[in-house]
């Protein structure tokens, strides 16, 4: 990838990040910006501080852990739709998640559930695939993902089937995904997820190039597969956990950006584990952004609206694809 | 303008009230489901499942003879001895067949009408109110109390609570009104909108809702957009009020943050029932502090 393509991604970060900042219901002057920096108490300045600034923040943090991950994993299982949501992450996640609600947990909870639901989820993939007898082989990984994730999903209908409406409304809501609530501990936890995951992830990339070239290619090449799998698909794991966890189940991230990224050049999996990452930020700031000014005084889900925000950079990419 | 709303709503009830007592021929008195109301044997077993509709059932005279009711109705007191069939939507209908019932009150929404359609299937007497707003409680409550053969309690009943939130919107019409903001959810926020008796409460509290303008009784709304409009107060059950005192985000508020947060009676206000009155007043004491003794 070149320099100005770099260029153009980070600036397509810092611009989507400033619009966050500066749109929204309340029209706020440029000036309160510097005024939330300062430690103002008016309103505006309040406003940016305390609600803009943490949620453009975790929608950075959340969307470059879902594409780092995403792009390591597809790399990994040589398989273009891999991604977390789809080795049990979500599945496991939305588990943990329900069950607190459902259990009455209080709020504050559900993330640690969540991150734990997600956790078992994945270890119990990679223990399907041990039975399977093939722990290395990916696509016995990526089989075992979907079937954990099946399981999970009909865990959910249980729970759900006879819940009390106000759970329901509080597990859908939650499972919609949303950085609304974003506050300073939780951007603290997923920022350690994610810069030192994301870094271990990047520096895995060249082994993930050798993996790409296939197994047998991998281990002629005197690379230890198993051991690298393992190591990839833990990481981008605990990325996308910590990310599930802070901001519920935000999909299509993990799946297309490093899509998105290949269609900007990004060929060696370090340069397109960390692409990823920058554009996963930008979509999920921008699709947050759409989602709380497109149908005022409500808020679209951002699990949604990065879809809708995502298919059509796709579409204009996906002639690169071929 | 609320004057004139509650000269047209009276006038809406006088006709209302005419009607009945004339016993004008062409329109029947329906349920909100559009089943016309067979009024004749008083029923000896009745199945209630909604708060409201149960409440409204002791008021009346007839709750000794409820035989079955929702897991969420639990006013009053003794409606908690009535044997409970589970939930209030989509409820087991072999449970309300198994209770013998002669009459079952459903609340009629959207996703009540497949039990309402198997129960009248079965050939169980099944009525179904939407009872979600003054309105409907005075019309409704004239219709159980015909229902269940207690109409004159039933008028008695209407009359107090209308008297009372008469006196009461009498007592804070002159009074300067705030802003307020209820809300009722927290992810997503959910505020209450102007379809809700709630809303209609707080103008007779001498008060406003900042979300009356939009037609629904809730609504999701965003933090910033409740900043945007900036009520004067902000309403909230015990629980609500501290997790929202503490939290950045909804420090945001002003009215929050100026500690302009008032605790309502949530079991008083939570249902457009015979606590209307009672209500009103306990919201006018907290929006108008001293009003009433």
């Amino acid at each position: 990838m070149t320099a100005s393509r770099w260029l153009l991604l980070v600036l397509s970060l810092v611009v989507a990040a400033i619009l966050a900042i500066a749109i929204g219901t309340i029209n706020v002057p440029i000036s309160a910006i510097g005024d939330a920096l300062r430690g103002d108490q008016s309103t505006p300045a309040l406003v940016v501080r305390s609600l803009r600034i943490p949620r453009v923040i975790l929608a950075t943090l959340v969307g470059a852990g879902l594409g780092m991950s995403g792009a390591a994993l597809q790399g990994t299982m040589r398989n273009p739709l891999a991604e977390p949501y789809l080795l049990g992450v979500s599945g496991g996640a939305a588990v943990g998640a329900v069950l607190a609600t459902v259990v009455g947990l209080s709020f504050a909870f559900v993330p640690i559930a969540a991150f734990l639901g997600a956790i078992v989820a994945v270890i119990a993939a990679f223990f399907v695939a041990r039975v399977a007898g093939s722990r290395g082989d990916a696509r016995v990984l990526l089989m075992a993902g979907v079937v954990v994730g099946a399981f999970a999903n009909a865990a959910i209908m249980v729970l759900l089937a006879n819940a009390e409406p106000n759970v329901v409304r509080n597990a859908l809501w939650w499972m919609m995904g949303s950085v609304a609530d974003a506050t300073w501990p939780q951007i603290e936890v997923l920022f350690g997820y994610v810069v030192v995951g994301g870094t271990a992830l990047a520096l895995l990339g060249r082994r993930v190039d050798v993996l790409a070239l296939g197994e047998d290619a991998a281990a002629g090449l005197g690379l230890d597969v198993d051991r690298s799998i393992r190591d990839v698909f833990i990481l981008s794991s605990l990325v996308a956990a910590a990310t599930v966890a802070a901001a519920g189940l935000i999909g299509f991230v993990g799946l297309v950006v490093p899509h998105i990224a290949r269609g900007f050049g990004a060929r060696r999996h370090r340069t397109l584990i960390v692409a990823s990452g920058i554009i996963g930020a930008t979509l999920v700031v921008m699709a947050d952004l759409l989602g709380r000014v497109l149908r005022p005084p409500a808020e679209l889900p951002l699990g949604a609206v990065t879809a809708l925000v995502g298919v059509p950079f796709f579409l204009a990419k996906l002639r690169h694809l071929r | 303008m609320a004057r004139i709303r509650f000269l047209i709503l009276a006038a809406a009830l006088i006709g209302c009230h005419a009607s009945e007592q004339h016993a004008d021929p062409s329109p029947e008195p329906r349920d909100d489901y559009g089943t016309r109301l067979a009024f004749g044997v008083a029923p000896k077993r009745i199945v209630s499942l909604n708060p409201t509709t149960t409440e409204i059932l002791f008021a009346i005279g007839a709750g000794d003879r409820l035989v079955g009711r929702s897991q969420y109705d639990t006013f009053p007191d003794s409606a908690k001895l009535v044997p409970s069939l589970g939930p209030a939507l989509r409820p087991s209908v072999e449970a309300i067949i198994d209770a013998k019932p002669d009459l079952v009150i459903l609340y009629a929404s959207e996703d009540n009408r497949p039990a309402f359609d198997r129960l009248r299937q079965a050939g169980v007497p099944t009525v179904a109110f939407k009872l979600d707003s003054i309105e409907q409680f005075r019309r409704d409550t004239r219709l159980l109390g015909r229902l269940t053969g207690d109409s004159v309690r039933a008028l008695l009943v209407v009359d107090s609570v209308s008297a009372t939130l008469e006196r009461v919107r009498l007592a804070t019409v002159t009074l300067e009104r705030p802003t307020v903001f209820i809300p009722t959810w927290n992810k997503p926020i959910i505020a209450i909108g102007g379809g809700s008796f709630m809303s209609e409460l707080l103008e007779i509290a001498g008060a406003k809702n900042v979300y009356a303008s939009v037609p629904t009784p809730s609504l999701a709304v965003t933090i910033e957009d409740v900043v945007a409009r900036n009520p004067d107060i902000v309403l909230v059950g015990p629980q609500t009020d501290s997790t929202i005192r503490t939290s950045p985000i909804w420090r945001t508020i002003p009215a929050v943050r100026d500690n302009r947060v008032k605790v309502v009676d949530l079991d008083l206000v939570s249902r457009p029932s015979v606590t209307l009155g009672a209500a009103a007043v306990s919201l006018a004491n907290l929006l108008h502090p001293g009003i009433f003794r």
